[in-house]
């Protein structure tokens, strides 16, 4: 059992040395990673339960989508989740990183290309609610909600960091490495949510 | 009180001896609470079987009861050996003995009751689940069609043009389909002294099996929260000689006879002109709503508003007037109507008494 | 305790003092952080709505006393049953049993300083108290919910309920829900990161590990409860399908999400209150519980395959019966694990030397009707006895005994077991024993007539009967049960109110305790322990020789911790020291996060959905001001 006054002292190193170092000498995983995974296994379990909502209800009705509404794309929502999961590879980077400056080039580079997914699923979004309503059948509510709440999940990615990235001008210390961690420890989780929503989504055309 | 089951029974059923139920064993085993509970005290007892359904799931419970008061009964004597060891110092505490600690646990928390859950596992839910479940289809003679509603129960016998409610006639000694459906929220049709309870669910048409071991009548109640008045939605399930329930069904099919004296013709004059109709069916005449229960021969049956007070033309007369004060909440609004009319009403309906 | 007997060991208490010393007065109680103080604020708020619940519950019992009475309307009924069921469960057992035993305990127990997520825990609370105000607000409006505590649509649709009480409902629950799951998430983290450096899980108590299991069970169920919910509101207030049948949605659904949250749920009442039982046990028959590893096994798997049961619940909706069979085998399956921790009790009660003083006669009571109670349950597994008697008085008294009998029992041992500890006073034992038996008594009067009542045809859920049916007498003694059973708890209340201030002095350590929170003073100081303890074995109190290290380590300075606001943090499971974390203290942010979640709340009730995210964007700005300040080690 080592002594408490090393480990104290690097929660606020800023030398780029000292962050590794204390990264290092880390035996286990810091209440933050804690704290975000259980976060993110209760979200899993909305999302589980969202799927399984939605293929009960399939399996309920004869016609699905029921008559009347086309069924969904396949190609374009693939695509866009394509992107959407290649952000995994600057997360990743960037909870990796030593330096502020590629972790926050990293995490810039993630969030336009998830800023610009949720745009064009908020455009397509719209597009279906001009074609179906989730108000006439139990297949709009169903497909609206499956995908409103993804949506916000990617939100609430986006909005954690950009408050990362606001957070890393003033460079990177442990703290704000752990931050980042949790971010992209989130965003694990977002984008496989997002393969499972869209196979959800799209599971009538297959 | 003649809508309260059984106790009044009508003139055919009284006659009939009641059949000595089989379970004199656990009975008398059981002593003063089975006398308590089967007591047939007019009620709904689920343990006052008259069916080979009940009777299998009461047994059932018996034999459960036994065993449970076996475990309480050695639980508590365990504890009490605790009780006489309380506040003495002197005594060794038995903590080097782990082994046999550890067994007592594995023996009395796995192994006696892995078997205990094995045995009722096997005899509840394959044997006598196999007795009361619904009939397979095409395997019983009739079929009934029970819908629920807020706050009473339709009956219709299919193949027939009889409507009915809150009085499920059937033949006795014969195996009866009865086809479960709602028309608006959840209810549970329940015949303890038959059979179990199913639920009605919008968009899942249930079935189950009635049978009754001889003539009688037999209460029901909705068992699942079904609004305000879900205290009043109760049936009574009346088993009747063969003969006799078709010479009933025969009578329930006619429509109604056209009103015979003035004051009726007046009374059925004020039903169409006070809005009745909009909520209820008069076979043979113009009166078609389907909100409230058919009224189609009121006269025959021995309660109104699902079992909430009994037929009688001074109470027909009373729910007529004040509905909201007899069952508050339900969906019959209160007309104000000139005395007059409601002597002539209750004449109408009551046409046939 | 490590009493600071030397110069230097007094200097470094005294400076823990300063350090930890949270602002006087009410500031203090509305910024704090302190996870004692907050499982306070927690046990009083969920006894200040287990007093609504009881009052409820009176007026239940007194409408049903006697044939077509009308002492409440139809309407009121089911208003006043239906918010009973929800303030027990939500707003009483569970907040008491995390919220306040908890909240209090596992920290002392593990020999933390403070939970994980200190500020995370104070919003716990702030969240909990507020969905507390708005469910009542409900019922104090007459917009109370009608549809049961398992609101089953299409009861609970638009259609039926137009009525504003099943918002109320949905939406507080989910509201309460938010509070829930951080708790638990914060339970878990607790449990496995801050346990004193040395406390490997083997030698972790048993209360821990109950909570440990309830808090994973809590993760786990309430997200469905709480899409169940969205659901459902969505349907109600934005006309969607979900449940109507009409358009391809199923009442079923909402049966299924419902109970895989409300079978866990079950578990994650009880759990608690074994764990309250394994604590109570050891201490007074002085000995060690038997099968240790059994009963921790036990209590992980109750909460697991409490996942697999949920159809027991809907045996009579008519499912097929592969499907019925398999979740009754499930059923009977998830009795093994609870016999198992039964058995072990009794074990250890009759192999050691038992004192019934007043918490282990609440123990005994709760072993008695946890028994009575499990073996009704068991029964609720023969699938066709299930369907004669679901839905009648028969399932209310099999789920009062293990709710009330078996799940609060232990909760009012503890509350009398660790009186002592909180207050520093002892109560007054002969009424202790006093309210006890009348409770026990009360509790069976009240209770076990409803089986026969059940068995003889009286539904659930009904306002009244007829005379004709013979209940008449039943029910009077189970009125006249619950004035008895009311009076019980009305003793105890009076008992600890009155011993907080009259009461007998007492030490850090009454009644020889076994867990850590006995090593310090009661009441305990804010950092807890001035020495982070050494920890041997889950009996980390009747090792006196580590207690002795700890003198020595006060005196040495070693493992104190006296620079800043600290407490080390260790590996998951062999609990090797990993770091020392600078814990935050007193905040405005938990509270006014919680306030601007509430004006979410009633917005999305009175349907101002602008306003609504006015307030959710309030809610992010406390959020970034709560994260304003970075540790600073000094």
């Amino acid at each position: 059992m080592s002594g408490p006054s090393d480990a104290a002292r690097g929660a606020q190193a800023t030398a780029r040395s000292a962050v590794a170092r204390t990264a290092q000498r880390r035996i286990a995983l810091p209440n933050g990673i804690w704290g975000v995974a259980l976060f993110a296994a209760g979200e899993a379990t909305v999302f589980g339960a969202l799927t399984a909502s939605y293929f009960y209800l399939r399996f309920r009705a004869t016609v699905w989508p029921p008559p009347g509404i086309t069924a969904p794309d396949v190609l374009l929502p693939l695509a866009l989740t394509g992107a959407l999961v290649a952000t995994t590879v600057p997360i990743f980077r960037a909870a990796r990183a030593q330096r502020t400056r590629m972790a926050w080039g990293m995490i810039a580079l993630a969030v336009l290309v998830q800023g610009g997914y949720l745009a064009v699923q908020v455009i397509l979004f719209k597009r279906d609610l001009a074609d179906f309503s989730p108000k006439d059948t139990s297949y709009g509510s169903i497909y609206f909600t499956l995908l409103a709440i993804h949506h916000a999940h990617v939100l609430l990615g986006i909005l954690l960091e950009v408050s990362v990235l606001g957070r890393l001008l003033g460079g990177l210390t442990t703290y704000r490495v752990v931050a980042v961690r949790v971010v992209a420890l989130y965003w694990y989780f977002v984008n496989a949510a997002a393969i499972v929503v869209v196979l959800t989504q799209v599971s009538p055309s297959l | 009180m003649p809508w309260m089951p059984r106790a009044p029974r009508p003139p055919l059923a009284r006659m009939q001896s009641r059949r000595a139920r089989p379970r004199a064993l656990l009975v008398a085993g059981a002593g003063a609470a089975a006398v308590l509970l089967a007591g047939g005290c007019g009620g709904q007892s689920t343990l006052d079987t008259h069916s080979r359904q009940s009777q299998e799931i009461a047994s059932l419970f018996w034999w459960m009861l036994v065993a449970a008061g076996i475990v309480l009964v050695g639980a508590l004597g365990l504890l009490a050996v605790g009780y006489r060891r309380r506040g003495r110092p002197g005594l060794p505490v038995i903590e080097q003995t782990k082994q046999i600690n550890m067994w007592l646990v594995v023996t009395f928390g796995i192994l006696l009751p892995l078997v205990a859950l094995v045995a009722v596992f096997v005899v509840a839910n394959f044997t006598v689940a196999s007795i009361t479940d619904a009939p397979a289809q095409g395997s019983t003679a009739m079929t009934i069609e029970v819908v629920g509603h807020q706050w009473f129960w339709e009956i219709r016998y299919p193949g027939t043009p009889a409507v009915t409610a809150n009085e499920l006639h059937i033949p006795a000694r014969t195996r009866i389909n009865v086809v479960l459906r709602s028309s608006d929220v959840i209810h549970s049709f329940w015949v303890p002294e038959l059979n179990r309870k199913v639920d009605m669910i919008p968009g899942y048409p249930n079935r189950t099996l009635l049978y009754a071991d001889q003539p009688g009548v037999y209460r029901g109640q909705c068992a699942e929260l079904c609004g305000v008045q879900h205290a009043n939605m109760a049936m009574r399930v009346v088993a009747q000689k063969p003969a006799r329930f078709r010479r009933w069904l025969a009578g329930e099919a006619h429509p109604q006879a056209p009103p015979a004296t003035a004051t009726q013709r007046a009374g059925a004059q004020a039903f169409a002109a006070n809005g009745c109709s909009s909520c209820h069916t008069i076979r043979g005449t113009p009166a078609h709503g389907t909100v409230g229960p058919d009224l189609t021969h009121l006269e025959s049956r021995q309660t109104l508003a699902a079992l909430t007070i009994p037929n009688t033309p001074a109470e027909l007369r009373r729910w007529i007037q004040s509905p909201q004060q007899v069952k508050p909440g339900n969906k019959m609004p209160s007309v104000a109507l000139s005395d007059a009319a409601l002597t002539a009403l209750v004449a109408y309906l009551d046409a046939g008494r | 305790m490590a009493t600071a007997t030397t110069p230097a060991a007094q200097a470094r208490v005294a400076r823990l003092e300063r350090i930890w010393k949270e602002p006087p007065g009410l500031v203090g109680w509305l910024t704090t952080t302190d996870h004692k103080r907050i499982g306070i604020l927690y046990l009083f708020a969920s006894l200040a709505l287990f007093g609504a619940g009881g009052v409820e519950a009176l007026l239940v019992r007194t409408q049903l006393a006697a044939p077509d009475q009308h002492v409440l309307g139809p309407e009121a009924y089911n208003q006043v049953f239906t918010m009973h069921g929800v303030t027990m469960i939500f707003l009483f057992v569970i907040p008491i049993s995390t919220g306040a035993f908890g909240n209090y305990l596992l920290p002392l127990m593990i020999g933390a300083r403070d939970m994980a997520f200190p500020r995370m825990n104070a919003l716990s609370f702030w969240i909990f108290a507020s969905s507390g105000v708005f469910m009542y607000a409900g019922l104090a409006l007459g917009h109370g919910p009608d549809a049961g505590w398992f609101d089953y649509v299409p009861l609970a649709s638009k259609q039926y309920s137009p009525d504003s009480g099943i918002d109320f409902y949905a939406l507080g629950l989910i509201f309460n829900g938010i509070a829930t799951t951080a708790t638990a998430i914060n339970f878990i983290v607790t449990i496995f990161k801050m346990r004193a450096p040395g406390m490997s899980l083997n030698r972790m108590p048993l209360f821990c590990y109950a909570f440990l299991a309830v808090s994973f069970a809590l993760v786990f169920a309430l997200p469905v409860l709480t899409l169940a919910l969205v659901f459902l509101e969505l349907d109600r207030r934005l006309g969607f399908h979900f449940y109507d049948a009409a358009q391809g949605g199923d009442p079923l659904l909402w049966q299924h999400l419902f109970w895989i949250f409300g079978h866990p749920e079950v578990y994650i009442i009880i759990l608690p209150a074994f764990g309250i039982a394994t604590s109570i046990i050891p201490t007074f028959v002085r000995r060690r519980m038997v099968a240790f590893p059994l009963v921790a096994l036990a209590e992980i798997l109750v909460a697991f395959i409490g996942f697999g049961v949920w159809v027991h619940h809907m045996f009579a909706v008519g499912l097929p019966t592969v499907t019925t069979i398999y979740f009754a085998a499930a059923s009977l399956i998830i009795v093994i694990p609870s016999a198992i921790q039964l058995f072990a009790w009794i074990t250890t009660i009759i192999t050691g030397q038992p004192s019934f003083q007043t918490p282990l006669l609440w123990i005994i009571g709760f072993i008695i009707y946890f028994i009575i109670g499990g073996l009704t349950g068991i029964m609720f597994a023969a699938i066709p006895f299930d369907q004669q008697v679901t839905d009648t008085y028969f399932v209310v008294a099999h789920f009062h005994f293990v709710i009330f009998g078996a799940a609060v029992f232990p909760i009012l041992g503890g509350l009398y077991y660790w009186f002592p500890k909180v207050t520093g006073r002892m109560y007054h034992e002969r009424w202790g024993k006093a309210s006890f038996w009348i409770t026990f008594v009360g509790t069976f009067v009240t209770f076990f007539p409803m089986h026969i009542l059940g068995l003889l045809g009286m539904p659930r859920r009904i306002y009244t009967y007829h005379r004709g049916l013979g209940w008449g007498t039943l029910n009077l003694m189970e009125t006249i049960g619950s004035y008895f059973l009311a009076l019980g708890l009305l003793i105890v209340a009076v008992n600890l109110g009155v011993s907080a201030f009259r009461g007998r002095r007492v030490g850090g350590d009454p009644w020889g305790g076994d867990t850590l929170e006995w090593a310090t003073t009661s009441p305990p100081p804010a950092y807890n322990y001035a020495v982070i303890p050494t920890v041997s074995s889950a009996y980390a109190m009747w090792d006196t020789d580590d207690r002795a290290t700890d003198a020595a380590n006060l005196d040495r300075g070693e493992r104190v911790l006296e620079q800043g606001h600290r407490t080390p943090a260790s590996t998951a499971l062999d609990a090797d020291w990993d770091e020392v974390l600078d814990m935050p203290s007193g905040s405005w942010a938990p509270l006014l996060l919680a306030l601007a979640l509430a004006g979410v709340f009633v917005m999305l009730l009175l349907g101002h959905w602008v306003i609504a995210c006015g307030f959710g964007a309030l809610v992010g700005l406390v959020l970034l001001a709560w994260h304003s300040a970075e540790p600073q080690a000094g």
